[in-house]
């Protein structure tokens, strides 16, 4: 991502400045000011249904994005809306609640107050 | 989090394979909806945020995502929840004769017996009803339940059953306010069994 764009999304706290949404539909996912601007780098799958997450074939051949802007956020109740996958391994990915589009973000069940949501994957409003 | 945040709640969502209960969660817009919505797989559960009186309230809502079907449901599931949801189909009466069960179960393993809940008879938009309106009416007011009927392409019911469900836990204040000191990721071990005071009444909202 563009230092320009960051800039426009991350306010000087490190907080997003904008309401967090689906890009799809429009669901709330995280509001303004809930969450803190994170650098990791995490693969996720390439967005799709849900009916295809955690299938065959998503780990090995690596149809998938590294990404590394996130926002984190510690407590799962920080979300306004947000859905989780069944376990994949040891993690839970994030989609929409609303219309179930995903993966919009990652979980671990080691780290339970991490909880990220990529910045390429959902709109800033 | 937000400093207006009257409290979290987990809500559960049971019923018969088949019967519509992941469709209840989904906003239905054109493109989303999909009727053949066989595959329950993949979601675990939910957070909404929903608001009632003016106090937004966040929900934790488990679907059994397809588990009932191997009656693997396990106490766990169960614990600490607030507020069910019991899902028939009303173009299939074996759903509907199955609510017992439902119910036999939640009695086994909930924690509390004050629990709220709901009948939701699904699938309204349908041709082939079995159930009558009335059944499920009759059946949600011997047992103490809200009732609606509603169908995947009326969301706005499905909307308005669950902020009646959140008002409803709301206004029996031993299900939640020894909640919001506790208030985190932790979903089960809450306290156990509280005696009396079982909600009692029923409504219709359509």
């Amino acid at each position: 991502m563009e230092a320009s764009d960051r800039s426009a999304l991350v306010s000087e706290d490190g907080k997003n400045s904008k309401s967090v949404q689906c890009g799809r539909c429009g669901s709330t996912v995280l509001s303004a000011g809930a969450a803190q601007f994170a650098e990791r780098q995490l693969f996720l799958p390439s967005m799709q249904k849900k009916t295809s997450l955690g299938g065959a074939g998503h780990k090995g051949d690596g149809d998938g994005d590294l990404l590394t802007d996130h926002w984190l956020v510690e407590d799962m109740y920080t979300f306004e809306n947000v859905g989780f996958t069944k376990d994949v391994g040891n993690i839970k990915y994030l989609i929409c609640a609303d219309c179930e589009i995903g993966p919009i973000g990652w979980h671990c069940l080691e780290d339970k107050k991490s909880f990220y949501v990529a910045l390429d994957r959902v709109k800033h409003v | 989090m937000d400093e207006d945040v009257l409290t979290t709640l987990k809500i559960l969502i049971i019923g018969e394979s088949g019967v519509g209960k992941s469709s209840l969660l989904l906003r239905f817009t054109d493109d989303t909806f999909d009727p053949e919505l066989a595959a329950t797989i993949g979601v675990d559960f939910k957070v909404k945020t929903i608001s009632v009186d003016g106090n937004k309230a966040k929900l934790a809502i488990w679907d059994t995502a397809g588990q009932e079907r191997f009656r693997t449901l396990t106490p766990s599931y169960y614990r600490g929840a607030q507020g069910v949801i019991l899902v028939y189909d009303v173009t299939r009466r074996d759903t509907f004769a199955k609510l017992d069960n439902w119910l036999n179960e939640l009695e086994t393993y909930c924690t509390r017996n004050d629990l709220v809940k709901m009948l939701v008879g699904n699938k309204i938009d349908k041709e082939n009803r079995e159930m009558d309106r009335n059944e499920g009416l009759k059946f949600a007011r011997k047992h103490s339940m809200l009732f609606i009927e509603a169908s995947a392409k009326t969301c706005d019911g499905v909307q308005c059953a669950f902020e009646e469900l959140v008002e409803k836990i709301i206004q029996t204040p031993g299900l939640w306010e020894s909640e919001t000191s506790s208030r985190g990721v932790r979903l089960t071990d809450q306290e156990a069994g509280r005696s009396g005071g079982s909600c009692g009444g029923y409504c219709s909202l359509v």
